[in-house]
């Protein structure tokens, strides 16, 4: 099922996913606000507020990079997935408020515009202990911000989803600038190292479950299935279990084959709403249910079912021997194939 | 074989064994959030005893002097020897600036006006409120110490504005608070240069120029930075003064 545009499509899962989301926040921010007032009586106010919405900021951030490859090692974290741009919105505005704070506090009542100031008043790009690390922030969270804006649906689609998954990859510059941010920026003034150490943790946990997820993936990508003529043989029959599909790599691109009702049919790999594995996915009503979302496909011709308008390439498939051979030439988006009978 | 469970975001419940891993994953997580937050608090670096009392709008009399920095010169009601004594409050205007424009008129004149206290440790200054002074009529006072050379001498140290630093803000000195300093320097906040012994105690020196005037514009580039200064220490009353070239500044990093 794909959806038309609302604001956001509530169900009693996202309302769960943003309640927490909404209450962690707040009790992270009483608790940074509340106990550091007591741990440091002669901080002040804003000082509390920066570094609370910052921390949550950057902690969000660790979360929201997680989740993804999290998901490809195991399909039991797919509910987290499931609303995370709700998250990455949140991140957004936990860093827009964090440095709305920081720049009224330092660069606000003076002689220069603000935002003049974060630009100009330290230029000393040559040193690492002086860096000017609010340029850093600041890019990170207009590219935070232009993730936040076309966090909707309604990008998705106007944009395509090539492009817009292009834009939100765009998290990872963010990720870098924020890191270097924090290290060049407060890591500079602190002197308890647990506050580097923790950066550390949170970064190779980052890349340590990316590295693991791109490693497990490149197997699918590597085993590459050889064949003569038009057909490649991807699977058997037996491996594939009912409604489920298996997946292969033909021509450099990612194709699922599904068993179903005594049958097989085979599309591509990648759902036309956020590039989602279809192959991980499930039938379900006679559609093939993308596991990230839900968007759905009838597998005979790789289309959404009206009255929504989605459509992935479709592959024409041979049973021979109990193996199946799958064309290696795809149908255009949309075409109907046949699908096969498992009993010939 | 027994069926894989499949996750649908838009059905109203999840799947249970699905349930089983997500739940106490996610109670995880969270824990793990409000722990490090708690790290992150105490891993802080201490908050100096600066203070400034936002809100709190005094009424202040005594004699405004211009040089080296805006003072307003209070006499005590203790005496030393049969003389009395005087306090001299250094004076900045809102926000990042300096008093300058607003005692222009006032020199060597007795006043009243509306402030706010800042103070670290002996330290202390007003913030005053915008339009506040008027003359309060008689004579200014003028304090009898005098300025005594501690000689020339190169200091390693910090420079930052006087005001953030005096507990505006807090930390109101190194790394994050760097351009805020200089916004402030810009404004034309008096300097501090801040010296540190091994132990960690502070001695703060009011930087000036070695013709006595401000030279903010010439140490924007070496602010809330390690750096070597060479110049003449002066005393004068509690307060210590730092008459150095700015172009024998050198960074320490």
């Amino acid at each position: 099922m794909s959806e038309s545009y609302v604001g956001i499509s509530w169900n009693r899962q996202k309302k769960i996913y943003d309640a927490i989301i909404g209450v962690v926040v707040l009790i992270y921010l009483a608790l940074f606000i509340g106990v550091g007032s007591l741990l440091h009586p002669t901080s002040t106010i804003e000082t509390l507020l920066i570094r609370g919405f910052g921390t949550a900021a950057i902690l969000s951030l660790h979360i929201v990079l997680i989740i993804g490859p999290l998901c490809r090692l195991s399909p039991k974290f797919l509910p987290l997935l499931y609303n995370r741009r709700h998250l990455g919105v949140a991140t957004f505005f936990l860093g827009l408020v964090h440095g709305g704070i920081a720049t009224f506090q330092f660069h606000a009542l003076g002689e220069l515009n603000p935002f003049v100031s974060i630009l100009i008043n330290n230029t000393r790009f040559d040193s690492v202990p002086d860096f000017p690390f609010q340029i850093l922030g600041l890019a990170a969270l207009i590219i935070l911000f232009l993730m936040a804006v076309t966090s909707h649906d309604f990008w998705l689609k106007n944009l395509t989803a090539p492009v817009w998954k292009t834009l939100h990859t765009l998290v990872y510059i963010a990720y870098g600038l924020l890191i270097a941010h924090v290290a060049l920026g407060v890591l500079q003034a602190e002197t308890n190292p647990i506050l580097a150490v923790s950066l550390g943790i949170g970064m190779l946990l980052v890349v340590g479950l990316h590295l693991t997820a791109a490693f497990k993936e490149s197997k699918t990508d590597t085993e590459e299935p050889n064949g003569k003529g038009d057909y490649v043989e991807v699977c058997s029959v037996d491996e594939i279990p009912e409604n489920r599909a298996c997946i292969a790599t033909v021509s450099g691109e990612r194709v699922a084959v599904f068993k179903y009702d005594g049958k097989v049919s085979a599309i591509s790999n990648v759902c036309q709403h956020q590039n989602g594995p279809l192959g991980e996915g499930e039938i379900i009503d006679g559609c093939i249910t993308c596991p990230w979302h839900g968007f759905q496909y009838e597998p005979e011709t790789g289309a959404s079912p009206p009255p929504f308008t989605e459509k992935v390439p479709t592959f024409n498939v041979k049973i021979t021997g109990g193996k199946v051979l799958v064309d290696k030439t795809p149908n255009k988006a949309g075409t109907r194939v046949e699908p096969v009978s498992i009993d010939g | 074989m027994k069926k894989k469970e499949f996750y649908i975001g838009y059905l109203p419940e999840m799947p249970e064994g699905i349930a089983k891993v997500v739940r106490p994953f996610t109670a995880l997580l969270i824990v793990l959030v409000f722990v490090l937050g708690i790290i992150f608090l105490i891993g802080q670096r201490p908050f100096a005893k600066s203070y400034f009392e936002f809100g709190n709008v005094q009424d202040f009399e005594g004699t405004i002097q211009a040089r080296p920095i805006p003072f307003l010169l209070v006499v005590s009601d203790e005496k030393t020897e049969g003389l009395p004594k005087f306090e001299r409050i250094p004076l900045v205007a809102e926000g990042k600036d300096g008093a300058e424009e607003l005692i222009r008129s006032y020199d060597g004149s007795r006043v009243k006006l509306k402030g706010t206290r800042i103070y670290r440790d002996s330290l202390q200054m007003i913030e005053v409120v915008g339009g506040s002074i008027v003359k309060s009529g008689g004579e200014g006072q003028i304090a009898p110490e005098k300025e005594e050379s501690l000689g020339i001498h190169t200091l390693n140290g910090e420079i930052i504005d006087s005001k953030c630093y005096l507990g505006v803000m807090n930390p109101g000195n190194q790394k994050t608070h760097k351009i805020c300093a200089i916004n402030c320097l810009r404004g034309g906040i008096p300097a501090l240069f801040v010296v540190r012994d091994k132990a960690g105690n502070t001695s703060e020196l009011w930087l000036l120029g070695e013709d006595g005037k401000p030279v903010n514009e010439k140490i924007f580039d070496y602010v809330a930075e390690p750096v070597k200064m060479k110049g003449e220490v002066k005393r004068r009353g509690a307060f210590l003064y730092f008459y150095s070239n700015p172009d024998s500044i050198e960074r320490l990093n």
